[in-house]
């Protein structure tokens, strides 16, 4: 036999060009590994090789924006490395660590076992930093449902708690769902793509070059069309737009407060990714993904905000408020199908909600009791008397959330905000500009409850606030970190904002 | 001998992911919903076969290869996910899982 092709095949596999990936997974085999050949007085310190593995992991990441694998592929197509693919991988890697922390605030209180959560969150970040370089629907799939299985496990990982696995059940049916259509979608843009009877048809229908070349020879074709919208609603699904947004709020309110994090950063982010690569791919089908993606910003950001209006418990209304923030980067995204600034806009603002959700969901994990699910607005009143760094850090966060002056979230929300001007869609930025008001509203009756209001214990024992824990250190240095880069980078965004701003 | 044409096999497709969508939407079983969204994936694969049969490519044949261990992944844990969940509440009907409310 003639083993010259396969051979000629492995060696365009350059594994040096994912081995951070390739790191995060020895390292989660390693926690396993560990798990066993430890004795048992030395497992609490399994969390920590986790998280400062990943910490460690990270500075190697950053040696990859020097080597020479960018704007290149590797394994035969499968993957493209660019410096936007680059960036997020340091998004995702900062969002393992950050999830890490956060486990340790919140798994304590539970019986469950621990080292196996670190083990899914590392596995979910390598398949999440595949997901943004993937130039293939192939790899796109499995990256994808990586990140989704690996999410339906850590949703429902209090498995004593019926609210964790109820949204664990809910989360399943919303995510394979999804998963479906996509699918669906992605088999029909294959198989029109490859039809020997029109031209241009390519063997390599799921490779996103040869697509978006297809679809630049035929820009009106039905069966397409249809796949191009079934793609779409597949990925609008895992970013919770309207009106796929069903599952969000009793997900986020049933998932361990670390996987809400998780789900509203990382999954968010990834789903986002995939978006602007695919966007990028449809362009020849922009007549029909602006008008689509237009309408599905409106609608997020209207519903999103006055959704969370009427909410009393603090997940929930995260919840709801990130439904909004996805319709803030679905803007982004509108914008740069005409206007380079919108992908450097959606980088931007991603990073400035990655700092600012962590913060408050730090404060989340330690003010929240053993009922992980009950999580009230009520709970924090009199914070800032009690505990006045977690409110100081709530504070922060939250003022960026909402896009206050001279917070990074502010900086995110102008840089969309101009994006979405220059590619002049007026009406949009009406709507955003009247949901950032009403977004002031909710998240300032949550930083009122914090700094206004004191506690008055309820009569009956039944309602009583949830005992704090108490900060500990690296929790303590890494939320401060957290709300100090918040506020540096609305002032100053130095060479991320050049580097951005000038794409 | 008969041969179907492909139009024929993407319209049982088709059929066989509209029953599966319509199932998850209106069945209130979480097993019954559970093989819906199997025969969602399988609609697809059939489609991407045949695909690849009538296009003479064979990224489509690989492709449902990955498609079979994703959905034998995902029933592995679903299907521990309604356990844990019957045990828990005695019931796997959706709509009496409304426990998550404000």
């Amino acid at each position: 036999m003639d083993f010259s092709a396969l051979q000629a095949l492995a060696a365009s596999n350059d594994w040096m060009a994912i081995f951070p990936e390739v790191l995060l997974g020895c390292l989660a085999l390693a926690l396993l590994v560990l798990e066993i050949v430890l004795p048992k007085s030395l497992h609490s310190s399994l969390p920590g090789v986790a998280l400062f593995g990943v910490l460690a992991i990270l500075p190697s990441q950053l040696l990859s924006f020097s080597v020479g694998f960018i704007e290149g592929d590797s394994f035969n197509g499968l993957l493209h490395h660019s410096y936007e693919g680059q960036v997020m991988r340091v998004f995702f890697l900062l969002a393992a660590v950050l999830t890490c922390l956060l486990g340790t605030v919140s798994l304590p209180r539970q019986r469950v076992p621990r080292t196996e959560f670190y083990h899914i969150v590392l596995v979910v970040t390598a398949a999440m930093m595949l997901l943004a370089q993937s130039n293939h629907f192939v790899m796109l799939f499995v990256a994808l449902e990586t990140v989704t299985i690996g999410f339906y496990i850590l949703v429902s990982y209090f498995r004593g708690s019926p609210a964790s696995l109820e949204a664990g059940l809910k989360y399943l049916v919303m995510g394979a769902l999804s998963s479906a259509v996509l699918l669906f979608g992605i088999v029909l843009l294959y198989g029109v793509s490859g039809n020997p009877m029109l031209a241009e048809h390519t063997a390599t229908g799921m490779n996103f070059d040869s697509l978006s070349g297809f679809l630049a020879a035929h820009p009106h074709d039905f069966l397409a069309s249809v796949g191009i919208v079934l793609v779409l609603s597949g990925v609008a699904f895992k970013i919770g737009a309207f009106p796929f947004q069903i599952w969000v709020p009793d997900v986020y309110q049933g998932a361990p407060t670390p996987v809400t994090a998780f789900l509203a950063v990382g999954s968010k982010a990834a789903g986002f990714i995939v978006l602007l690569v695919l966007a990028r791919t449809f362009s020849a089908y922009a007549w029909l993904t602006v008008p689509v993606l237009t309408l599905m910003a409106g609608a997020t950001l209207l519903f999103g905000n006055l959704a969370a209006l009427t909410q009393h418990n603090v997940k929930r209304l995260i919840g709801l408020s990130g439904v909004s923030h996805a319709g803030f980067l679905l803007l982004g995204v509108v914008a740069a199908a005409t206007v380079p600034l919108g992908y450097g806009a959606v980088y931007f603002y991603l990073f400035a909600y990655l700092l600012a959700s962590y913060a408050v969901f730090g404060v989340m994990a330690h003010v929240a009791g053993p009922d992980d699910a009950d999580q009230e607005l009520a709970h924090y009143a009199g914070l800032y008397k009690e505990r006045p760094f977690l409110a100081l850090v709530l504070a922060i966060g939250l003022g960026s959330l909402a896009g206050i002056p001279p917070l990074a979230g502010f900086m995110g929300k102008l840089f969309i905000f101009i994006a979405t001007f220059r590619a002049g869609h007026y009406g949009l930025l009406g709507i955003a500009v009247v949901s950032v008001v009403i977004s002031i509203y909710y998240y300032f009756s949550w930083i009122r409850a914090a700094f206004f209001e004191s506690w008055t214990p309820p009569a009956d024992e039944a309602s009583a606030r949830p005992a704090p824990t108490p900060v500990g250190l690296t929790a303590g240095v890494i939320l401060g970190v957290l709300a100090a880069c918040t506020v540096i980078l609305g002032c100053y965004q130095g060479p991320l904002g050049m580097w951005l701003s000038g794409r | 001998m008969i041969t179907a044409t492909l139009n024929e096999y993407l319209i049982l497709s088709g059929v066989l992911f509209a029953l599966g969508f319509l199932g998850v939407l209106l069945r209130r079983n979480t097993l019954v919903i559970f093989m819906s969204l199997e025969l969602m994936l399988v609609a697809s694969a059939l489609a991407l076969v045949a695909f690849s049969r009538y296009n003479h490519t064979l990224d489509g044949n690989v492709f449902v290869f990955f498609i079979l261990t994703v959905a034998a992944a995902e029933v592995a844990v679903g299907l521990a996910i309604i356990v844990a969940l019957f045990r828990q509440r005695r019931t796997i009907q959706v709509n009496e899982l409304d426990s998550l409310k404000n």
